[in-house]
């Protein structure tokens, strides 16, 4: 019996020594998998298990993606993707953030717009871009644009969403305390929101990509997805792997910097909620 | 002393009609209150002619069958609902606190910053406002706690962490609604004892609505029962229990014996309710 604590001490370290091995082990998978996957792909395009012609190995896409950067090609498709992408999905987004929080705190206005912006969110914004080319030409505009409508539309329904999520007892308390008029907009139904307004920066920066490449497929003759478009009428599988990875690799970048703002800025989510 | 006795003078000439001999010391009174909801197109009569007298210093606990409309009055004499009929009289214009029932803690503010937000609003400098909270945080026991964001703490330090929130501002009336409902036993009797120290402490005004005959005893100096909706006083029962009281006063046979009036005022509205809480 004059031992009966360190069963329990070994018991404590076993258990915490394998939720660590666990954690390293789902680590190094979700490494290895693609590597492996690569590797095969590799091996069977280069045995001609599969179609080399059109399932190019991995190494010649990366020869190809070496040249293309060389060449300046890639960087300057990649330049001007990120541009439209931008440009858009901060106007957009921004009037899409404060139109939907007007919307979500003045039920006037509520009720005058938001049937409105439901309905014209449904049609694909990218179905408008033929319009847009009407008006503007085929400038960057109606690029732009487009882009600009997906994000202001997602971003005005989140972050309406946001506002009117907000428990009303925060906002009792809010005003209990004595937060009023614009003070309760600062200290309580901005930070209220903000949840839902990152939900809308999430998915809208991902629609935004997808719309930006598709308008680049039709309108355009520089950018990622003109990149993509043009290798496939001029049969470049290559330069299209290298297109199709690139932007792949934006969307993750663009992801992952909204996951970053979105960490820095709301410090008490996902605090508890990690296991 | 004179002073404030001349204070009241006025009042006491507009509302000679009402005004009986024990209740010149009221801080907030609210005369003839009902109150209409509308849910769904449907109109519901929650409070139907209620007076209630809060006087200064005191200790009110208001307990009824669920929905008879007590949070609604709260509320109401906190001024952050409106009466459909009747008024609310404050007497120089009180500075009101709430615990609520749900704690209402704004998430994204850490503990520190949750207590010190009603000092923010009120705009008292930041050096002074954290010293202030920096002292309800540990009056309530959650030193240690300042940097943690709200929902990391468990119900009771969450509890605290309202009740804090509420003191720091030094409020001349304290309301709190059903400020234990979601806690369990050992806890919510914990936080019971904390609270009778602090109000013997401090001796505010407040009015606390409970489901709990035992807390509504424990902590008031007096007891309010309304009835089953619409929401009408009942009966208001003195508690001549002396102070400090603890939770061993709940084994004294006064308590005891008013605890059996009520459940026989109470009757069938609240046993329904309420006799498995």
């Amino acid at each position: 019996m004059t031992t009966s604590n360190n069963p329990i001490r070994d018991e404590i370290e076993r258990s915490t020594a394998r939720s660590r091995r666990l954690r390293q082990r789902d680590l190094a998978l979700g490494i290895t998998t693609p590597i492996v996957l690569l590797i095969l792909w590799q091996a069977a395009s280069s045995t001609n298990l599969i179609d080399a012609k059109i399932f190019t190995p991995p190494s010649k896409i990366f020869a190809t993606a070496l040249t293309l950067i060389h060449n300046g090609i890639l960087t300057h498709d990649l330049l001007i993707t990120s541009l439209r992408l931008l440009i858009g999905f901060i106007l957009g987004g921004a009037v899409g953030v404060g139109v939907g929080i007007l919307l979500g705190i003045f039920r006037t206005l509520r009720a005058a717009f938001s049937p409105l912006f439901a309905a014209l969110y449904a049609v694909p914004q990218i179905a408008v871009l033929p319009l847009l080319l009407v008006i503007f030409g085929i400038g960057e505009t109606p690029k732009i644009l487009t882009v600009a409508a997906v994000s202001f539309f997602v971003l005005e329904i989140n972050a309406m969403a946001g506002v009117r999520s907000i428990d009303p007892q925060l906002l009792e308390a809010g005003s209990a305390y004595g937060a009023k008029g614009r003070r309760l907009f600062w200290h309580v139904l901005l930070p209220g929101s903000l949840p839902a307004i990152f939900t809308g920066l999430r998915v809208g920066v991902a629609l935004a990509l997808v719309v930006v490449t598709a308008t680049e497929f039709v309108a355009a003759n520089s950018g990622l997805g003109y990149l993509v478009w043009n290798s496939w009428q001029l049969f470049e599988p290559n330069a299209m792997y290298v297109g199709l990875i690139t932007i792949a690799l934006v969307g993750v970048i663009l992801t992952g910097i909204v996951e970053l703002i979105s960490r820095r800025l709301m410090p008490w989510r996902g605090r508890n909620t990690r296991d | 002393m004179l002073k404030s006795v001349a204070r009241m003078l006025p009042n006491l000439g507009e509302r000679i009609n009402k005004v009986t001999g024990e209740e010149q010391d009221w801080l907030v009174r609210a005369n003839q209150i009902t109150k209409v909801f509308t849910t769904n197109g449907q109109g519901i009569l929650a409070l139907e002619e209620v007076d209630l007298t809060l006087r200064q210093g005191s200790f009110t606990s208001l307990i009824g069958p669920s929905g008879c409309g007590k949070s609604t009055l709260l509320r109401i004499v906190g001024s952050i609902e409106t009466p459909s009929r009747g008024s609310l009289d404050q007497r120089q214009s009180p500075r009101i606190a709430f615990v609520f029932q749900d704690h209402a803690l704004f998430p994204w503010l850490t503990v520190l910053d949750n207590v010190a937000f009603g000092l923010k609003m009120a705009g008292i400098a930041t050096k002074e406002r954290y010293r202030r909270s920096q002292l309800w945080i540990e009056r309530v026991g959650l030193a240690g706690f300042e940097r943690t964001f709200p929902n990391a703490l468990s119900g009771g330090m969450r509890q605290r962490l309202s009740i804090a929130r509420a003191f720091v501002t030094e409020p001349d009336v304290l309301l709190m609604d059903e400020p234990m409902g979601a806690l369990d036993e050992q806890t919510r009797l914990l936080i019971q004892e904390d609270l009778i120290r602090l109000w013997e402490e401090t001796r505010k005004t407040v009015l606390l609505v409970t489901h709990s005959i035992d807390e509504a005893i424990l902590l008031g100096d007096r007891v309010v029962i309304m009835s089953r909706r619409p929401g009408r006083i009942k009966t208001i029962l003195e508690v001549d229990l002396e102070r400090p009281r603890s939770l061993h006063t709940m084994t004294d046979p006064r308590f005891v014996a008013l605890k059996d009036t009520i459940i026989s005022d109470l009757h069938d509205e609240v046993m329904a309710s309420m006799d498995l809480r």
